[in-house]
């Protein structure tokens, strides 16, 4: 096992967004240089956190990268990744693990928008609130996240899951508007509430635990299992997909 | 003396329209015909508003700086900063546009334009479905059916009635206005719902689900469709969808009130897959009311150049694009700006409070011939001349058609925005070439 | 003053009769000279291949409807992302590349003058503003008339000299250089939702047909003596079925031209499918080629198509609004008032498809059947087909009977029963090619009196030199080596000015607007006719007095004179 904690240092201008793909475990083999973007300033992953490394290995899969600090601005963190474990103490910016094919990432505090955008494979655990788009696709893409699991503890905002294909998204609390839009494949599942969800679905399945608010008058109302109502939609769009959920309001 | 010039074209809204007459006398404009209130507005209190030259911060209060020492302090703000916005530009000529977006490569800052608190919902929308839409005099010789959704043209583009909709002459018809019928969908009555031959009162926040209830009666699915959608009666619903198939050519027009509600994009992208399906019995076209007079030559200028029509951000060196985090009302409500230049609009005015909180936090420039609501918010204004009164340039309308404003006012000793921003440019490139 | 020899190089000329010689090319003030003095800059080009710029007959590059490509598909602009790198700027885009990204990598690719393939005269600025900003290559627009009102009055009247004021007019009044038509009245009917299948079709609310839109446009086009013929993309495109349609087209003009063809035919391959469905569809390629063969009146280019993702964008709305009820892809569409319509949506060509292979091997057909190789240019119909970047692969393949085989293989296995191109052995030779890219398009767009596509004395010195020496090289073996060759040159000149080098831009330049600019006699102004005037009074959005396009868009435009004849 290796352990490379980076710990944010303080910045002039805290305000200023990071842009951090380089920070995924497989980067941490051999020195290899490190750089980041700090707006439109290219700096050396020395200069924005002191580094230490505990152990010294050859596969990125034995790799544990923690980052403590306020990291809230940092993105794209564990973009691209295929084998390590990285954890974050506080707060993570956006982008976190995007295009991420395998490996864990755990954040512990809250995590901004796009968390797991077009995620292929791995999984990653938010353990507080994630911001808006969660595990959705790009804009123009007929294909949002393909792979791989989502789970986050609390709260997400808007547009969770937009473009769902494939893999698995569980959020633990409520979701904000459109969760699940033009879904396609894959599994939603909301344990709390949810506003509009599964619009313009043609595949996928779609799970709501609490209340559905606002749900569409393009969804067909199909009948009772296990003590949730199973709706068939989206049928302005002739769609196939599956909604389940426990009450509507 | 008086002097007449004509075919004028009106730099206020997004209709341009290319017919006002201007009176002048000793290079003042004396009186505007054909113009609504709006424009006529623009053009006969210009003179009145006009910053002499630039002014500076200074305490509290303002002095006044020569254009050399303005263009001295935006080439050293700009040249340095880490997280430079350039905002606005919709009333700009796309000359001036174009230099921006080069600008905004040359000092990797982010590029955006009023689009991104406007209708940048319907380009996001027609980046998912496409955009099935025509000329405006397609509209007007042709179409029997137009549909006015979240949109109140009679306010807020007044004559786009009479020169492209309900009231403007046709080829195909022989009286037209007598043969087309117009639908107005609105949370509330306003004067566009009060000419209406059928006006369509949704529950605020409920337009999505008006437009998925319609999608499904159109495929053959009424029966999924409840009693009542965000308000609105079934038997409506179903008649809408029966004059929608049996007209001969609809056009649709949206505006903020879609736009900037409920869903945003996803309402607008409903409204497209609607008109998408309608197609197949019949022609129907749809289309946005822009609201600025070149707010759409921004969109095509930053596509042209950087593959994007707003929200571009250069900060690696490369065009990157997502609404959301690029977009500058976004970026300032985060607090993530250290320097920004505001070309021809008036953030202060229309961006929530947050923003402009911010944006008094950072040194800001404002390029605008009249004080607004932003120049109580900049470090520095820069008055140039006006687009379409003493500059002329090329202008996109709101259907994608490009004309050239007119100069009708010469020696009013303004320099053009785009020689400013010109000379900016030249300045802090020949400084990067030396470092 | 600014000399260049160019020593040793190894030149195809097809226009000057020079088919593989090694010479010397001396250049002053960016035109060839006889001799220049011993103080000019000197390349060597050690016996590399070297041909007059390249020169694109019809590509989708500037205007309306391509920019509407680009913005609607942000997923396509990211996947072509490049950096500043010296003096070139960001590029973005991968099937519809930014002005800049089109512009850098036709240079690389040794092209100096494009030929945009549609603009509507109503949205000229558009394409002249995108013109400016795509700076490496001269540009010239085709200007669309196929559904334009004034000439359809002119059609009806059957009055080919008021057909040829309004075209006359129009053409000067927005700087365009040639006459596009575009499924002729079939956009005029989208106007209302529906189509023309047929050329003696009478067009919905007019009293014409598409035959007749054409056989008067083409007349016009030569009473007005313009450089090039018209440019007609035919009516049923991509129908199967469809090659009756082109070669009856074909049939409508008489040989009426002394200098260069009468009738161009664009993108043919999409117009040489037999069979009555999807299911049957086969190619016709070889009648097509034969009724070519024996009219010499007639040039086509080829639409190739290429295997992978692409973006369609014509004027011809109703087509596009087709392949959308097919495919379901998002749909894009712009109807312009009393003038013409476009449509686009992305597209993929698969090489699993029956359709797509048919298609694919029906371009090479046309290309190795079509005799005289001035009669067939190599295009894909930018991006229609393909992206210009494979222009490379398709020499490879023309050149190549084993690579053809090679890809052959590869696509739907039941490709030789619907095409022949497995028993064509053809191989097109260095020569060929540098007919089918550049000295062909110069003389079908009537441009050798510029001083284009060619090297003769006084010509522009537009010059590319290509990593391949003929004389060294078996093109049907080392198709690979072929490929790499066309893919980038060792240096593209333009104007005299070495622009490119090994594939990076390497200096700025300012490009040129080519227009037409018939001189019309006083009984062939339109201004005089109180019907065309009355169209902008009453039927157009915008004033007569703000249509035409300014002369600060065409800042270095060079006018081509004609006279009416």
């Amino acid at each position: 096992m290796m352990q490379v904690t980076l710990t944010m240092k303080p910045r002039i201008k805290p305000f200023l967004p990071i842009e951090a793909e380089m920070i995924v475990p497989m980067n941490f083999i051999g020195s290899r240089d490190i750089f980041l973007y700090e707006g439109n300033k290219k700096r050396r992953l020395e200069d924005l956190f002191t580094i230490r490394k505990d152990g010294n290995v050859n596969s990125p899969e034995k790799i544990l990268v923690m980052m403590k600090g306020d990291t809230s601005r940092v993105k794209r963190v564990g973009e691209y990744m295929s084998s390590g474990t990285i954890i974050i103490e506080g707060d993570i910016g956006m982008h976190c693990g995007n295009f991420m094919r395998d490996g864990y990432i755990e954040i512990l505090g809250n995590a901004g928008g796009w968390l797991g955008r077009e995620m292929r494979g791995g999984s990653i655990l938010c353990n507080g609130n994630a911001g808006d788009y969660c595990g959705s696709g790009y804009r123009g893409e007929k294909r949002g996240m393909r792979g791989g699991k989502i789970e986050v503890m609390q709260n997400v905002g808007d547009y969770c899951g937009e473009y769902l294909t494939g893999g698995e998204i569980h959020i633990h609390g409520d979701a904000g508007m459109f969760a699940g839009a033009e879904m396609r494949g894959g599994t939603l599942c909301i344990d709390g509430d949810a506003r509009i969800p599964a619009a313009n679905m043609s595949k996928g399945t779609c799970i709501v635990g609490g209340t559905v608010h606002e749900i569409l008058p393009s969804f067909e109302y199909a009948g009772e299992e296990n003590g949730m109502r199973v709706y068939h939609g989206d049928v302005a769009n002739k769609g196939k997909g599956e909604l389940k959920v426990k009450k509507i309001s | 003396m008086s002097d007449k010039v004509r075919h004028v074209v009106c730099p206020y809204c997004g209709c341009l329209c290319d017919d006002i007459l201007v009176e002048l006398d000793e290079g003042k404009i004396t009186g505007v015909e054909n113009a609504c209130t709006l424009g006529a507005h623009k053009f006969l209190s210009d003179s009145e508003n006009r910053l002499k030259g630039p002014i500076m911060r200074d305490g509290s209060g303002w002095k006044d700086i020569s254009y050399e020492d303005a263009i001295d302090y935006v080439v050293d703000l700009l040249s340095k900063a880490d997280r430079p916005i350039l905002y606005g530009w919709s009333g700009c000529a796309t000359e001036t546009q174009a230099i921006g977006a080069h600008l905004a490569e040359l000092i990797g800052g982010v590029i955006d334009s009023t689009t991104s608190v406007c209708h940048g919902p319907s380009i996001l929308a027609i980046q998912e479905v496409g955009h099935p839409g025509c000329t405006l005099g397609q509209v007007k010789n042709r179409a029997d059916t137009i549909i006015y959704w979240g949109s109140n043209p009679i306010e807020a583009h007044p004559r786009h009635l009479s020169r492209y909709t309900n009231y403007a002459d046709a080829y195909f018809f022989h009286n037209a206005f007598r043969e087309r019928q117009v639908i107005v969908v609105d949370t509330r009555k306003t004067p566009s719902t009060e000419i209406a031959t059928e006006f369509v009162l949704v529950k605020p926040g409920g337009d999505y689900h008006v437009l998925s209830a319609l999608r499904a009666i159109l495929r053959g699915r009424a029966d999924v469709v409840p009693d009542i959608v965000a308000g609105v009666a079934k038997p409506q619903l179903i008649r809408i969808v029966e004059i929608c198939k049996k007209t001969n050519f609809g056009a649709m027009f949206f505006g903020v009130g879609i736009t900037m509600t409920g869903g945003k994009y996803k309402n607008i992208r409903n409204a497209i897959e609607f008109v998408d399906e309608l197609n197949r019995y019949t022609k129907w076209t749809i289309s946005p009311m822009r609201g600025h007079s070149n707010v759409y030559g921004s969109n095509e200028v930053f596509t042209w150049i950087s593959g994007y029509p707003y929200a571009v951000d250069y900060s690696r060196g490369i065009a990157f694009y997502n609404p959301g985090e690029t977009t500058v009302v976004d970026i300032l409500a985060r607090g993530e700006a250290d320097a920004a230049l505001i070309m021809a609009s008036d953030p202060g005015a229309h961006f929530p409070r947050i923003c402009s909180e911010n944006l008094a936090k950072i040194p800001t420039i404002l390029f605008d011939p009249y004080p607004s609501v932003t120049t109580h918010l900049c470090t520095l204004q820069i008055p140039s001349a006006v687009n379409g009164i003493d500059a002329a340039g090329t202008a996109y309308r709101m259907d994608g058609i490009p004309i050239r404003t007119h100069k009708f006012l010469d020696n009013t000793g303004y320099p053009t925005d785009t020689t400013l921003l010109k000379q900016i440019y030249d300045r802090i490139r020949e400084a990067k070439e030396n470092a | 003053m600014h000399e260049l020899l160019i020593r040793n190089a190894y030149v195809i000329d097809p226009i000057n009769g020079i088919l593989g010689e090694i010479m010397d090319i001396p250049i002053r003030d960016g035109r060839v000279v006889d001799k220049v003095s011993e103080k000019s800059d000197l390349i060597d080009a050690l016996g590399y291949l070297t041909l007059p710029g390249g020169i694109d007959s019809h590509t989708h590059v500037c205007g309306t409807k391509v920019n509407f490509g680009r913005y609607m598909s942000p997923e396509d602009m990211r996947a072509g992302r490049t950096s500043r790198r010296g003096v070139m700027y960001p590029t973005s885009g991968y099937t519809v590349p930014t002005t800049f990204g089109n512009s850098y990598r036709y240079s690389r690719m040794g092209y100096t003058t494009l030929l945009e393939g549609a603009m509507a005269p109503l949205e000229a600025r558009h394409t002249h503003e995108e013109f400016a900003a795509t700076p490496m290559q001269d540009m010239l627009a085709n200007t669309l008339f196929d559904g334009n009102w004034s000439l359809f009055e002119a059609v009806g009247d059957n009055d080919v000299k008021q057909a040829a004021a309004v075209i006359g007019w129009t053409l000067k009044a927005v700087k365009g250089f040639g006459i596009k038509l575009t499924n002729p009245g079939g956009t005029e009917a989208w106007g209302f939702g529906d189509d023309i299948s047929g050329l003696d079709e009478t067009v919905p609310n007019w009293d014409i047909t598409p035959k007749q839109i054409i056989d008067t446009t083409i007349r016009a086009c030569e009473l007005l003596h313009l450089p090039h013929s018209v440019h007609l993309h035919c009516n049923n495109l991509g129908m199967p079925g469809n090659y009756k349609t082109t070669l009856d087209t074909m049939e409508i003009p008489s040989d009426m031209n002394r200098d260069r063809q009468t009738l161009y035919l664009t993108h043919v391959q999409f117009h040489s499918y037999g069979g009555h469905t999807w299911g049957d569809i086969r190619s016709e390629a070889d009648k097509i080629a034969a009724s070519v063969n024996n009219k010499p009146h007639i040039v086509i280019d080829m639409g190739q198509v290429m295997f992978g993702r692409t973006m369609t964008m014509t004027a011809d709305g109703p087509m596009e609004f087709r392949l959308y009820t097919l495919h379901h892809n998002k749909w894009s569409n712009h109807d312009v008032e009393l003038e013409t319509g476009s449509g686009i949506i992305p597209v993929y060509y698969n090489r699993q498809s029956l359709v797509n292979s048919v298609m694919w091997a029906i371009g090479l057909e046309l290309a190795l059947m079509v005799k005289n190789p001035w009669q067939c240019l190599l295009t894909t119909d930018n991006p229609n087909g393909a992206p210009f970047v494979k222009y490379p692969e398709i020499i490879g393949l023309l050149m190549s009977n084993r690579y053809r085989n090679k890809e052959l293989e590869s696509v739907h296995r039941h490709i030789n029963k619907r095409t022949i191109l497995s028993s064509l052995e053809r191989e097109l030779s260095f020569e060929d090619i540098a007919i089918m890219t550049r000295s062909g398009q110069t003389k079908a767009l009537g441009l050798i009196n510029e001083g284009k596509g060619h090297l003769g004395e006084d010509a522009r010195a537009d010059i590319a030199i290509f990593p391949v020496k003929p004389d060294d090289i078996d093109p049907s073996k080392q198709y690979e080596e072929v490929i790499g060759a066309f893919q980038q040159t060792l240096y593209t000149i333009k104007d005299g000015i070495v622009v490119s080098r090994n594939g990076e831009v390497v200096t700025g330049i300012l490009n040129r607007t080519f227009w037409s600019k018939p001189d019309l006699p006083d009984d062939m102004d339109v201004m005089q006719s109180s019907r065309f005037i009355e169209k902008f009074s009453r039927f157009y959005s915008v004033d007569l007095e703000n249509y035409a396009v300014q002369d600060e868009y065409v800042e270095r435009g060079v006018a081509i004179d004609s006279k009416v004849v």
